[in-house]
């Protein structure tokens, strides 16, 4: 974009310029159609709108919508403060209840390796990065389509959605770590050293989720089955994540492949590892999980990017 | 082809932009498409996919230039302010817009039923591509103008839709962009507000705005526009001077509503309207209405006449209770002095029985046209309710007339 205003202006409503690929015009050329008025019935195949997406103007203009991902996420927030009685207490309950079944139930019948670990607190570590992923996946989904009418009407750039909806499932986390501190003061087993891994992990969390949401909420507008799919799959993702378990549970020959399709798996166990055990995260495990996360998120902002041009015809 | 150059801010340029819809939006897509591949799998024809809501659109909008847009129903207007926004894309040609787009397009889908006020207007304001701290700055402009200051804390549900309305208009009246989209969205409030609205699009406009302004509402889109574009199924059938452009468009209402002699055997009427003996009519001249009114039974009955330029509201109307005999009975209406400028005009007419209830809906009963002066310019930003023409003699006097005199336009 060259108009220099443009680069001035902020907000994400700036100049913006469409152009389909100026290959030569063949003006005239044999396919088009004609109605018997003269008048053309469909557009020269060279007049094919093509969209021209470029990474870095596409991340800059995001940027600049960073205000608008904040007030959206404080919107989401204020709302299910205003309309529920417990408000933030939400946040806290859902993990909290599970750490509560999940130790009534495993703790004594179901012999799970937890290592020394009081079980409550080796289930709340994986539980409170499960909830996050659970709920970022699940709002973020349907984040476009509870959206649309927005999104129908205002130019913004449309990946504001599911991140939106990443980061209030942030937020949170971020209230239900609150009891896991309670936890660690409770039980007297404080915080490992090994913790500083955990701004890694939360990278690759954040990658894998930002990916498979990014994926889903787009592909969910052209197939609304997903939406009663991806609930689903989140509910059952918990029992195929050592979660409630230990990662050893899995058999040792099918972990690369676990690793690779469920990412969760070695994120959550490092998690433990790293907290509770003082050890470093198992590396081929977390390189894996890394990797396919990387693919998720590449994967699914391209498919999301493809999709975008479309969300508004079928909304 | 110019495609490197810079417009200057505020330009519009659309070129040749084409815009499909699935036939069938009701299916969904991936139903759709697995339907297909099994037709043609099984060899069947290709059905009629899609259609076309744009064809072939061009324009050029020079900054400042206000330009209104209008067309019947599904006539491809929004689909074209949605391409304008960036909210969909064509599927074909070439657009490019230069500067700040503001669009302002129904209000209930920025806002948030369980905000406040308050909330809403940054949320609104964000949404419309505001930073926080040029919210803040015009908070109060914004609140003022919305007349809400009361309200401000209250949630967003408990305003009437004529608040909520004014919240929108007033969070994008302040956006300052260098293009503004306007979409049907003045209905809602009441007539002071659309007046001040009005206001707002003109001072917007004197500022150097582009303003694009789509609305059915073509008494509104007359004060406001300098030039219409009349999208008809997806072409741009008119381009002109707003006044051009709209009788245009309304001579095309008036050849679509069907002249009609109504009769159901029980009574029926027919009509015709000259100026006196028979000739043309004048402006500020009697009209006679001739009208035929056949009955199967001697009965009381009210007569109502109107003449509008095409649609179901007259410019004025008159009304007469009669005594029909059985068969026909031949009745002459004069409206004295028609204070009709130049142009084609409708009769427009109903029975009804003491009662009210209809006997002859109103229809259209024929037409006629005025000779004489044309109508009057109107100052911009000032909605006509009524296409009159008043003859006025001016002079200037020696008495001193200050005291009614407005001052100077200031602006």
């Amino acid at each position: 974009m060259k108009n220099p205003k443009v680069a001035a202006v902020t907000g994400h409503n700036v100049g913006f310029c469409l152009e389909f690929p100026s290959r030569t015009m063949i003006v005239g050329a044999g396919v088009t159609t004609t109605s018997p008025t003269g008048q053309l019935q469909e557009p020269p195949a060279a007049l094919r709108f093509r969209r021209q997406l470029r990474f870095d103007t596409a991340m800059s203009e995001l940027w600049q919508a960073r205000g608008l991902v904040r007030t959206l996420a404080e919107r989401d927030l204020r709302v299910r403060y205003k309309r529920t009685f417990l408000g933030v207490g939400w946040a806290v309950i859902n993990p909290v209840l599970f750490m509560v079944v999940f130790t009534f139930f495993f703790q004594k019948s179901a012999h799970i390796v937890t290592g020394g670990v009081p079980y409550a607190l080796f289930a709340y570590i994986a539980l409170v990065p499960w909830s996050f992923f659970a709920q970022a996946t699940s709002a973020g989904s349907a984040s476009l389509l509870s959206n649309m009418s927005l999104l129908n009407k205002v130019y913004c750039p449309r990946e504001v959605f599911p991140i939106t909806a990443i980061i209030t499932a942030g937020f949170d986390a971020l209230v239900a770590s609150a009891v896991l501190v309670m936890l660690f003061i409770a039980y007297g087993y404080p915080p490992a050293t090994a913790t500083v891994w955990v701004p890694l992990l939360v990278i690759i969390e954040v990658a894998f989720a930002l990916g498979l949401t990014l994926f889903m909420c787009s592909t969910l507008i052209y197939l609304r089955d997903l939406r009663y799919a991806v609930p689903l799959i989140v509910q059952l993702g918990m029992f195929i994540s050592p979660v409630a378990y230990s990662i050893t549970a899995i058999p040792r020959g099918l972990r690369p492949y676990y690793d690779v399709l469920n990412p969760m798996g070695p994120i959550l166990d490092s998690f433990r590892r790293t907290v509770l055990h003082n050890l470093a995260p198992d590396g081929t495990a977390l390189a894996l999980a890394g990797a396919a996360s990387a693919v998720w998120l590449v994967g699914g902002y391209s498919v999301f990017k493809r999709l975008e041009t479309g969300f508004a015809d079928f909304a | 082809m110019t495609e490197n150059s810079t417009p200057p801010t505020g330009t519009i340029t659309v070129d040749r932009v084409w815009k499909r819809f699935r036939a069938d939006r009701n299916r969904p897509v991936f139903r759709d498409e697995v339907g297909r591949l099994a037709d043609t799998v099984r060899g069947r024809g290709d059905p009629k996919r899609w259609r076309w809501a744009l064809q072939n659109i061009t324009l050029q909008v020079d900054p400042g230039e206000a330009v209104g847009l209008f067309g019947s129903n599904g006539s491809g207007k929004s689909t074209l302010l949605k391409i304008l926004t960036r909210v969909m894309y064509p599927t074909a040609g070439r657009l490019r817009i230069s500067g700040r787009v503001g669009a302002l397009i129904e209000i209930r889908a920025g806002v948030h039923p369980d905000l406040t006020g308050r909330e809403n207007i940054y949320l609104y304001g964000s949404i419309m591509g505001l930073r926080r701290s040029e919210i803040d700055r015009r908070f109060d402009e914004i609140v003022d103008f919305a007349e809400l200051s009361d309200a401000l804390d209250r949630q967003l549900k408990y305003y009437s839709s004529g608040m909520a309305m004014r919240l929108g208009f007033a969070v994008a009246a302040f956006l300052q962009p260098d293009v503004l989209l306007v979409d049907e969205v003045l209905a809602v409030g009441d007539a002071s507000f659309q007046q001040k609205c009005l206001d707002r699009m003109r001072a917007v406009l004197q500022e150097g705005t582009t303003l694009i302004f789509v609305s059915h509402d073509l008494a509104s889109i007359e004060s406001i526009a300098r030039r219409g574009v009349w999208l008809r199924n997806g072409v741009v059938a008119t381009d002109a001077p707003i006044r051009e452009a709209l009788s245009a468009y309304r001579q095309h209402i008036e050849s679509a509503a069907k002249l009609s002699v109504l009769d159901n055997g029980d009574i029926g009427a027919s009509a015709s309207a000259t100026g006196p003996g028979g000739s043309v009519a004048l402006s500020g001249d009697p009209l006679h209405v001739n009208l035929n009114i056949t009955s199967a039974k001697a009965r009381r009955a009210i007569l109502y006449v109107g003449v509008s330029e095409g649609s179901a509201a007259p410019i004025f109307s008159v009304h007469q209770e009669l005594k029909l005999e059985p068969g026909a009975n031949i009745r002459r209406c004069t409206l004295q002095s028609v204070p009709l400028p130049r142009g084609r005009y409708f009769v427009w007419l109903a029975i009804t029985d003491s009662t009210g209830s209809d006997l002859v809906p109103w229809h259209p009963a024929c037409e006629f046209d005025v000779h004489g002066p044309e109508l009057e310019p109107l100052l911009p930003g000032v909605m006509r309710l009524s296409p009159v023409h008043i003859a006025a003699d001016w002079a200037s006097t020696d008495a001193p007339v200050s005291s009614t005199r407005y001052p100077a336009n200031d602006d």
